[in-house]
């Protein structure tokens, strides 16, 4: 019997995710070149662009479980919804650190109470707020619902950072993949393999992760199911609901 | 120029991903032992 | 009657005391307020483009703000070590002398800065420079060379 949350789907995406990191990591460190003017500097944007895309992702599908659950009141869009949005959560902190890195060599400072920046933190925590409503102690279907709600009103965030750029006057540079963006062969390539590196993790991550919660869930109800055969067990002893006249 | 930057930032990211892939491992393995095996679905 | 399965499970993963839990949400809450009051406050207008700010120079008085421009002159080192230099944006000139942190390698000629001070007469008195980069990433490498050969081309001819 299988005593972890691994499949032979997993393993394939693991071995894959490993390899992509690695070439990944080779190309970011070694083969890409420096920037002109950003010099090494640049090489944080192989980590920082497939991080927005993984938490962008996993945001998405957060909402479109959590509209699913909504609608059809299942279990199983519930934990995607509460998976994808903690991996979602990991990769915006993850954009975040490595922003504050890459701003201090370029703009001159770790921080600054820009649009896209302060817009991003907002995402960040309220998508913080979004589980830890998830472990509120709240009846199951009370819970869930309200957690679907909020999981649909704070994509609002995703939308909001992302064109952020667009909408308000601020420090941060353009959206990367844009009309106007000039991105040499060789750093193009790099951010393509490090998107398809960082996504390979990202949907290996929310697998396992989705996986842990149904086995949390199980256990919850074998724990409830145990209590009630008590139960029934001592009303049978004591007679109280016995034969029934 | 600026790789101190650069390693912190690979450094910090790939480090707590690290930590974060094996306590879901680790959970996964834990919670696999108590449950049996005709609830394990969408585990294989 | 279904068979149940009695025997001993762990029981259901032990729950945290409510009242963390909604220390926690309180306390998200609060930092989410802070951080949308930095924003309302700050970032709404989180720069004033050269025109806009020679423009309101009189309303300003000495409000300290940020101002964003391209640097037109070569910086260059005052005797009591303040950066001078001339920055423009939407066809007005205005200029900049910067006291404080040495801004990033990236500040130079033709780079657009994001200055934050005030105005001082018709000086912009600056206390934090910063770099706005551009979209705009060039490889460097050697074969580069001709790229930057092609540039000179019209100063010479």
């Amino acid at each position: 019997m299988n005593q972890t949350t691994g499949s032979r789907a997993t393993r394939i995406l693991g071995v894959g995710a490993l390899v992509a990191l690695a070439v990944m990591l080779v190309f970011g460190l070694v083969f890409s070149p420096p920037e002109v003017d950003q010099r090494d500097a640049v090489r944080l944007m192989y980590i920082h662009l497939p991080s927005v895309a993984v938490a962008y992702t996993g945001f998405a599908i957060t909402l479109v479980a959590s509209v699913i659950h909504l609608r059809k009141g299942s279990v199983f869009w519930d934990l995607v919804a509460g998976a994808a949005a903690e991996i979602a959560v990991l990769f915006t902190g993850f954009v975040l650190i490595s922003g504050a890195l890459w701003g201090k060599p370029t703009w001159g400072v770790y921080w600054q109470w820009d649009p896209r920046l302060t817009s991003t933190t907002v995402m960040f925590i309220m998508y913080l707020g979004y589980l830890a409503l998830r472990r509120l102690d709240l009846p199951p279907e009370v819970r869930s619902r309200r957690a679907a709600i909020l999981g649909i009103i704070s994509f609002i965030n995703v939308i909001i950072v992302h064109y952020s750029v667009q909408w308000w006057r601020g420090l941060h540079q353009g959206q990367t993949l844009g009309v106007d963006t000039k991105l040499d062969g060789m750093m193009l390539f790099t951010l393509f393999l490090s998107v398809v590196a960082f996504m390979t993790v990202g949907a290996w991550l929310l697998i396992h992760r989705f996986r842990v919660a149904w086995l949390e869930y199980q256990i919850g109800l074998l724990g409830f199911e145990h209590a009630l055969a008590e139960r029934r067990a001592e009303n049978e002893t004591s007679g109280l609901y016995g034969s029934g006249a | 120029m600026h790789w101190e930057y650069v390693f912190a930032g690979y450094g910090i990211v790939f480090a707590s991903l690290v930590v974060y892939v094996v306590s879901v491992l680790y959970r996964g393995r834990e919670l696999s032992r108590q449950v049996p095996d005709d609830r394990r679905r969408f585990l294989d | 009657m279904t068979e149940l399965d009695l025997t001993p499970q762990q029981p259901a993963a032990p729950r945290s005391r409510p009242w963390r839990n909604w220390l926690i949400m309180g306390g998200l809450a609060l930092v989410a307020g802070v951080v949308l009051y930095q924003a309302l406050t700050s970032a709404r207008v989180f720069f004033l483009n050269v025109d806009e700010a020679v423009e309101q120079r009189a309303t300003l008085g000495d409000d300290t703000f940020r101002m964003q421009g391209t640097v037109i002159s070569e910086p260059e080192t005052a005797a009591d070590g303040a950066l001078l230099f001339t920055v423009s944006f939407g066809g007005a000139d205005a200029e900049i002398r910067h006291v404080g942190d040495e801004p990033s390698n990236l500040f130079k000629l033709g780079e657009q800065v994001v200055a934050e001070g005030h105005w001082e007469g018709r000086v912009f008195e600056s206390s934090q420079i910063l770099v706005k980069h551009s979209e705009e990433y060039v490889e460097d490498n050697p074969d580069r060379v001709d790229y930057e050969l092609d540039e000179t081309v019209p100063e010479a001819g």
